[in-house]
């Protein structure tokens, strides 16, 4: 704890630019305490989720609240609903920059977990669009062309990595921290034994109907472990969790290449 | 039919993992994959594939390196076939699901380690790989798994060796009980 605060008192202009940071809750809850001592009150009540560093004035550089000014519309002044991820203003509708802080499950208002609701993801997906699309902000300032391209293109890999099981659990592991090797050579003879027969069996399949079955059976295994890292990931077990996501990620290759040849 | 099998294994690898050029469309004949980015050493890999095919696992003299990349899931299988006396390589083979790098790769390996001594083989980088068939960076972990695969098989070979030697010996002292 004492080393955010050193940081924070040396270094904070230097944390402030915002592709440093990964999007790390813990990170901005810690700050968003500190932010407190040093930074006039009014600045605390920003938007209800917790931002790393909602004013600009004392950092200047700071691209992504430079403009927002402490959860306030740019454009209006008007200030960000609590409840919602401010992404857009609800009274002027313009866009707004992109927030690191805010995370993948916020933006679809989820809570951070490998269970979610089914039907909720593409409704939500589609209202963002609607009001964050470029097409739609073509005649505006170059400002917020910016910002429409990418707040939309982050709402873009947000769906697409919460849509899949196997991203949405590696963007979970991202978010705790914890790194997954994805370099080191897998060596794991009973893992690797089973894939080749299943991929030899995918290749040497005669029919649709074949490869039906196979797929069935290939997906069974997939949410097999799935649950498994469900579990894993609840105890923090993370090692666990990261063998689980190996094991998924081959099924879903196989998958892949089934409905490939389907 | 070796050939055919192996032309199908490789075809939904490459056409999976053309180069994420815009407008590279999977399964898009080799020539135009030659003009988005693919070596040429990587497609006449693809296209005449060399060594594609199994020994027997069990088989005393055959190692079997089988390894897999956790980015792609990709599963690499390599075997060598080694002549007990010279403790050379006499034949090797390969089987690889996975893109078109990694197919060439394990190709490569295969033609490489033929006819060398184990030691001699266990010195073969993945940049040496690399640089033969042009991969890109993002295709660097291709000949890095075949330089893994490389190092298992001969593992894997030499673990057999020394487990049929142990065995060797435990009999013995029941024959010389029999004999006695």
């Amino acid at each position: 704890m004492s080393s955010w605060r050193k940081l924070s008192v040396s270094g904070l202009s230097l944390l402030c630019r915002r592709s440093r940071l990964p999007p790390n809750l813990h990170l901005g809850s810690h700050l968003s305490r500190l932010h407190k001592c040093y930074f006039p009150p009014h600045f605390v009540s920003c938007s209800g989720h917790h931002r790393l560093f909602p004013e600009s004035r004392v950092f200047g550089r700071f691209s992504c609240s430079s403009e927002s000014g402490n959860g306030r519309c740019w454009n209006c002044g008007t200030a960000a609903a609590l409840a919602e991820p401010f992404l857009s203003c609800r009274a002027c509708g313009s866009v707004q920059p992109v927030d690191q802080s805010v995370d993948y499950f916020q933006i679809f208002g989820l809570e951070k977990g490998y269970d979610i609701p089914d039907g909720n993801l593409e409704g939500k997906y589609k209202d963002w669009q609607k009001k964050l699309h470029p097409d739609l902000v073509h005649s505006k300032s170059e400002k917020e062309k910016t910002f429409a391209a990418d707040q939309s293109a982050r709402v873009n890999d947000a769906y697409r990595t919460l849509n899949k099981s196997l991203s949405r659990a590696l963007y979970l592991m991202r978010l705790e921290g914890v790194h997954v090797d994805e370099e080191k050579t897998v060596m794991d003879p009973d893992l690797l034994a089973e894939m080749m027969d299943i991929r030899e069996a995918v290749e040497e399949a005669s029919d649709s109907h074949a490869l039906k079955q196979l797929q069935t059976q290939i997906e069974r295994k997939f949410e097999a472990w799935a649950n498994s890292f469900r579990e894993a990931f609840k105890r923090k077990n993370f090692d666990d969790a990261i063998n689980s996501i190996q094991r998924m990620r081959y099924y879903d290759r196989a998958i892949e290449e089934i409905i490939k040849k389907l | 039919m070796l050939r055919v099998g192996a032309k199908r294994l490789l075809g939904l690898g490459l056409g999976h993992r053309a180069p994420a050029l815009p407008g590279a469309a999977a399964g898009s004949g080799a020539a135009a994959v030659v003009v988005r980015g693919y070596h040429e050493r990587v497609v006449d890999h693809y296209n005449n594939p060399r060594n594609v095919g199994s020994f027997d696992k069990n088989d005393p003299n055959v190692g079997t390196g089988l390894v897999g990349a956790p980015a792609c899931g990709d599963v690499m299988k390599l075997q060598i076939k080694v002549d007990k006396e010279s403790g050379k390589i006499v034949d090797a083979c390969f089987k690889t699901f996975g893109c078109g790098s990694a197919i060439a790769s394990s190709s490569v390996a295969t033609e490489w380690v033929k006819g060398k001594p184990m030691e001699e083989v266990l010195s073969i980088k993945n940049t040496e790989i690399a640089k033969h068939l042009s991969l890109p960076p993002v295709k660097l972990h291709c000949s890095m798994l075949a330089e893994d695969a490389i190092k298992a098989a001969i593992k894997d070979y030499e673990a057999k060796k020394t487990r049929m030697a142990q065995q060797d010996s435990e009999s013995v002292p029941d024959e010389k009980a029999a004999d006695a």
